[in-house]
């Protein structure tokens, strides 16, 4: 009985194996098949640790930004848009970020034709207390290119969860509502002019490195999707 | 002679430039104390520095206080992979001989509310006081970054870079 038990099992198991090579293989066909697949070009080594395996498609999402403008997919499209997740609140990751952000902005610059496409956006996790105007105030203290939006948690949490942004709001017991820290991913996260997530800037960041990885990324992109 | 001479100006000038704030006794020196510039209507901020123990025993950093601020507290920001979070620290161990480095993305002081804006310049009072009972006044200075590293580099080619290596 045990044995013809175990037998059932090994042929289940390997029906299994079947299904699940033949899906696998219709997968990789699928998005092998794109006309846009960008996954079996190898990068050159000096940008290739930015970049994702394959660029990933996003979602439409809606956040908030100053003025009662709306901030979804659209807004990304046709830009480079370079996304930190943090809060006003922070005192040390967060400025220090943008601040390295908005300087390798400054060094993207003398190429004209790269600082136009270049967009940068705060994405507010702490919405409770960033309101979108305190955000166009801050973020324009680090530079111009910014856009400064948030949402609830349902807005947040379709956006940061294709990124794998994770974040908490960490309340402790005794202290007042509004005094609490926030986990925030530490990553600036790279979508291209397709608003596919398509690279990472993880810490530690200097403007330098942003900044001339960044003409290589998008020379090896127009290269590929331009010409 | 003259080299001799030379030599001892040279190591009076570096002594001078290198001792920073300290306190007589207590064998701690504060150096380079500097708060990053805020963005407007942001109350909460970070100040950065260094605390050198040249004392043979190791020292207790226990409070930190600033005229400027309604709280100021012992910070880190620590890393979990990808995930960063600040933790909050009763206090802050200087052993002997040695030096702790409070710097951007890790050990600083959180300045929490304001008491009114401070820009690129300003002074930031605050009173260091360790577990023995003295107490270090130090004086930091609001900038835009960093004082190495971010204003001086605004070329993308660096040819020069290795030359600060050594």
């Amino acid at each position: 009985m045990k044995n013809q038990r175990g037998a059932l099992t090994r042929k289940s198991l390997a029906l299994l194996l079947v299904v699940a090579v033949a899906s696998a293989v219709a997968i990789t066909a699928f998005i092998g098949g794109r006309p846009d697949n960008d996954a079996v070009v190898k990068p050159p080594v000096e940008i290739e640790d930015y970049l994702f395996w394959q660029a990933k498609d996003l979602t439409d999402f809606k956040l908030m930004g100053a003025d009662a403008q709306t901030f979804g997919l659209n807004e990304l499209k046709g830009k480079w848009s370079f996304i930190f997740f943090g809060y006003t609140h922070c005192p040390d990751v967060c400025p220090l970020t943008m601040g390295i952000l908005g300087q390798a902005f400054k060094l993207i610059e003398k190429n004209p034709a790269a600082f136009q496409e270049v967009q940068g956006v705060f994405i507010s996790v702490d919405p409770k207390r960033d309101t979108p105007e305190l955000l166009k105030e801050y973020v324009s203290h680090f530079s111009n290119k910014f856009t400064g939006v948030t949402g609830d948690t349902a807005q947040l949490d379709a956006v940061s969860r294709q990124m794998s942004a994770l974040y908490t709001i960490d309340r402790e017991p005794g202290k007042p509502v509004d005094v609490y820290q926030v986990t925030h991913s530490s990553t600036i996260f790279l979508v291209d002019p397709q608003g596919r997530l398509y690279g990472r800037f993880p810490p530690p960041l200097s403007p330098q490195e942003i900044a001339g990885a960044f003409i290589n990324i998008r020379a090896f992109y127009n290269e590929r999707f331009k010409k | 002679m003259t080299s001799f001479f030379l030599k001892t100006l040279i190591a009076l000038m570096l002594g001078f430039a290198s001792m920073g704030v300290s306190a007589d006794g207590v064998g701690i020196q504060i150096q380079n104390p500097w708060v990053l510039a805020p963005p407007p209507n942001v109350k909460v901020m970070a100040a950065y520095l260094e605390i050198k123990n040249n004392g043979e025993k190791p020292r207790m950093l226990v409070n930190v206080s600033s005229p400027a601020f309604e709280q100021v507290g012992i910070h880190q920001s620590v890393m979990h992979g990808d995930m960063v979070h600040m933790e909050q620290l009763k206090e802050l161990s200087i052993p002997s001989h040695a030096s702790v480095m409070l710097k951007p993305g890790g050990l600083h002081f959180m300045l929490t509310d304001a008491k009114k804006p401070l820009s690129i310049g300003d002074q930031v009072p605050m009173t260091l006081t360790f577990q023995s009972g003295e107490k270090i006044a130090v004086t930091a200075i609001v900038r835009s970054g960093p004082a190495e590293g971010m204003e001086d580099h605004q070329h993308m080619d660096h040819s020069g870079h290795e030359n600060h290596k050594h």
